[in-house]
């Protein structure tokens, strides 16, 4: 009587399917053990594949502001750096005025520091860094404070003229002598005032665009990360500066000079309350932009978890799979070895 | 009398002793062929001695039906698989490398960066040099969806014309099965024949069989459509050459009634023309939609619009379409626009034009002009797009990806749709071979040849050929005997 029957094709055909399945999870597990992640992620993880795809992208992109906020850094430390310059030209300069009231200094040294502190204020405001004018707004690519003899009219033709047509005659004339300190404040602060703090500042001194540059610093978080020239303290300091420079040459009498030095000491004044802050203001930009990029630090590395514990392998489990497998592939072989000697045919 | 007759039983035992020795051979011969039916030479009493009545074919007629049907869902299965893993890697790359979802994240981050520092023109090249390439993706996927339409439409045809080729087969096969059963003769290698053809006739479609007298065969698909009654039957199908997103492949026809194609990741497939016609009229057809999607979901990021207040239409911007100027049709699909999507050459320094249109717009007139004072360092607009590429918007829902979702979001929900899918194609790969290796097992176990047992008969079949040598010779013995005794 017969048991169970089994024919000699289904015991070789277990045999190899077993091993063909054996060695397909050994390559499986190498993949696993090199990268350190499933093989085939679409099969280990299904409808959540696209959820890996996008955490490694915001991965990616978080990364990405990361380095764009390095730029953006750069450029903030570059203007705190540049405003720190500027206020103290405008701290010397200033001290300079102040002990020129106290009437104990030659007028060519006031003018030749008021000279330097133009030129020590333009050059600050025109740092260029990695190719872009940082005091200029959204107009990068102009210096934003024109040089104050350069340029058609410039800005020191432009001063020039508006003297010229208010009193009739230039400063060099003996005529200016006689010009009184209600003269010269009248002519500061209705002719020069709007020149500076009007509309005679963009086109003649200043390229700069009134829209600052406004940055993506997080993935949902923007800031203003850059000063335009355009502002009161830039132009008060200049139009101090270089109308001490501009005039003092002349034939001014004292008391007109005076009264410049008077309103020139009081721009100073404002400019540098207005520089304070300023720099405060970018600090606090700098602040928000490396509080960003904390925040955008430790997202990533908590992206970076959630990946692992989606896509990642145990490196210690697969190991031991391997090991496992290696040992059962033996195995198979020598049984399959052992079942081909074991025929009958090898008995008769 | 009595001796002569001993001696007569003698021989036809050893006529016996050596029929079973060739039935025995032939099994030995035949232990590794799948389609072969173990044979049995069946012996019964006769007036003088034993007698070989028929040649028996070992069949199992539920485990061969079960092992068919098995075999048709597992290649069905295999089929959708295999295709799907394929638009995988072609749509999608090797670890989603390719796919536009990672494609439109470097887009995203280069557009980023090129806001950060919006003067720097080599920033505005990458910028453009990225949307090149998330165009140029979507092209790419397109084509590869349709040259896979285009494969799947040309396997269908070859496989409907082996189709054809097997069933005139089994035509024979089943003619010599029934003239050999009305003759009364051995049929067993005929059947074999005619089992073996059905095998591979269940690898394309799922057949059912239904036997009636003289062993003749009847063959159904598994929704009742005969496919051999007497006659084979015409299965037509009529293959097309070239696909696009708006073709229509042609239906398969059995005896004049469509095949339905599978549906699903686990799927209803059963042999693996419906899996073919599934990717064919279904799976691509459906990733083309979600390409298409993304296509427009991209153009209506990047859109321009009206600076002058005149209240203009918006219109394309980075990237363009087949329509431009005017924008596809929101919140539902139009199909094929993955396939003319591309990169403004307006604003591609490559196709000579201006990578900071990008920056400023103004592609489509200076009332679209979005940086009117033309400051280098302009960064307003190239921040709402990244912002647009996460805002919400409405997707077609019958592209099977969600129907409210960011772009960004939505390129991620067409990979979960493809993975999902493909995740249940291959568990269900894996358990519909398990059950057809299963089922050959079972099948092979009723109806295969075991070696040893063939030996072992062989052994039984010498001692009965050595008994009845040794019978025949004491037959002799004593004949010889009497002889001598009356001479």
């Amino acid at each position: 009587m017969k048991t169970t029957f089994i024919s000699s094709q289904a015991v070789s055909q277990a045999l190899r399917y077993q091993m063909a399945d054996m060695q397909q999870q050994l390559t499986q597990a190498q993949t696993e053990m090199v990268t350190g992640k499933v093989a085939d992620t679409g099969l280990a993880l299904g409808a959540q594949t696209g959820q890996a795809v996008s955490l490694s992208r915001d991965v990616d992109r978080l990364n990405g502001l990361v380095s764009s906020n390095a730029l953006i850094t750069t450029r903030l430390s570059a203007t705190q750096n540049a405003l720190g310059q500027f206020a103290s030209v405008a701290q010397s300069f200033l001290s300079t005025l102040v002990t020129d009231s106290a009437g104990s200094v030659d007028d060519s040294v006031v003018q030749s520091a008021a000279q330097t502190a133009l030129s020590s204020a333009t050059a600050a405001l025109n740092t260029n860094v990695n190719g872009e004018y940082i005091f200029s707004g959204i107009n990068t690519d102009a210096q934003p404070i024109n040089d104050f003899t350069a340029g058609s009219p410039s800005p020191k033709q432009a001063l020039d003229d508006s003297f010229q047509s208010y009193f009739g005659f230039s400063p060099d004339d003996p005529a200016a002598a006689n010009i009184t300190a209600d003269q010269m404040n009248d002519f500061m602060d209705n002719v020069l005032e709007p020149q500076f703090l009007g509309s005679g500042w963009q086109g003649i001194w200043s390229n700069a665009s009134d829209q600052t540059i406004t940055n993506r610093i997080s993935l949902n978080e923007t800031a203003q990360t850059s000063l335009g020239a355009n502002n009161a303290g830039a132009q008060k300091f200049m139009m101090a500066a270089s109308m001490v420079s501009d005039f003092f040459s002349g034939n001014l009498s004292d008391a007109a000079k005076n009264a410049i030095v008077g309103k020139a000491s009081s721009l100073v004044g404002d400019t540098q309350t207005a520089l304070t802050d300023q720099q405060s203001q970018i600090g606090l930009v700098q602040n928000h932009v490396s509080n960003a990029n904390n925040q955008l630090n430790s997202q990533v590395s908590l992206f970076n978890t959630h990946l692992v514990s989606l896509e990642g392998v145990d490196q210690n489990e697969v190991a031991t799979k391997i090991t496992t497998l290696l040992n059962q592939i033996e195995t198979s072989y020598t049984l399959t070895a052992r079942m081909q000697q074991l025929s009958l045919v090898n008995y008769l | 009398m009595s001796l002569t007759t001993a001696l007569s039983i003698a021989q036809t035992a050893l006529f016996n002793t050596s029929r079973q020795t060739s039935v025995v051979s032939n099994n030995i011969a035949n232990a590794s062929n799948e389609d072969y039916g173990r044979r049995s030479a069946v012996t019964s009493t006769a007036g003088n001695g034993a007698q070989i009545v028929t040649i028996q074919r070992a069949a199992n007629d539920a485990l061969f039906r079960q092992n068919i049907e098995a075999l048709s869902s597992y290649q069905g299965q295999s089929a959708l698989l295999d295709g799907l893993n394929q638009l995988d890697l072609s749509i999608n790359g090797s670890d989603d490398s390719t796919s536009p979802a990672t494609l439109l994240g470097q887009l995203q981050q280069a557009i980023n960066l090129y806001s950060a520092t919006p003067s720097n023109a080599s920033l505005a090249s990458s910028a453009i040099d990225s949307a090149t390439q998330m165009a140029q993706s979507l092209n790419n996927g397109t084509e590869a969806i349709q040259d896979f339409r285009a494969q799947m439409d040309s396997q269908i045809s070859s496989a409907v014309s082996k189709l054809n080729n097997l069933l005139q087969n089994f035509d024979q096969a089943n003619k010599a099965v029934i003239s050999g059963t009305r003759s009364g003769s051995d049929v067993s290698d005929a059947l074999d024949q005619r089992d073996s053809i059905l095998k591979q006739i269940a690898q394309y479609i799922p057949v059912s069989t239904m036997t009636r007298g003289d062993n003749d065969m009847v063959l159904t698909t598994a929704d009742g459509t005969t496919l051999y009654e007497t006659v084979p039957r015409t299965i037509a199908f009529d293959p097309k050459a070239v696909y696009t997103p708006s073709t229509t492949g042609n239906s398969i026809t059995i005896d004049g009634v469509p095949l339905q194609p599978g549906s699903g990741g686990n799927t209803t497939a059963s042999g693996s023309i419906a899996a073919m016609l599934q990717l064919r009229d279904d799976v691509a057809p459906t990733m083309q939609s979600q390409l298409d999607e993304i296509a427009r979901g991209l153009i209506s990021s990047f859109a321009e619009t009206d600076q002058s207040g005149t209240g203009q239409p918006d219109a394309p911007g980075l990237f363009t379409w087949s329509g431009a100027p005017s924008m596809p049709a929101a919140g539902t699909v139009t199909t094929g626009l993955a396939g003319s999507i591309r990169v403004n050459p307006l604003m591609d320094p490559s196709q000579g034009g201006d990578a900071t249109l990008l920056r400023d717009g103004g592609a489509n007139g200076a009332d679209y002009k979005a940086n009117s004072s033309g400051g280098a360092s302009y960064s307003d607009l190239l921040i709402k797009y990244t912002q647009n590429l996460e805002q919400p918007m409405n997707f077609d829902p019958s592209a099977g990806a969600g129907d409210k979702a960011s772009v960004l979001d939505y390129s991620t929900n067409t990979i979960s749709w493809l993975e999902n899918m493909r995740q249940a194609a291959s568990t269900a790969a894996d358990n519909k071979n398990a059950l057809a290796t299963k089922t050959q097992t079972a099948l092979s176990n009723a109806t295969g040849v075991n070696m040893d047992e063939e030996m072992s008969q062989l052994l039984d079949l010498e001692h009965a050929y050595q008994a009845s040598a040794q019978l025949m010779k004491t037959v002799n013995d004593m004949l010889n005997s009497l002889m001598e005794a009356v001479n």
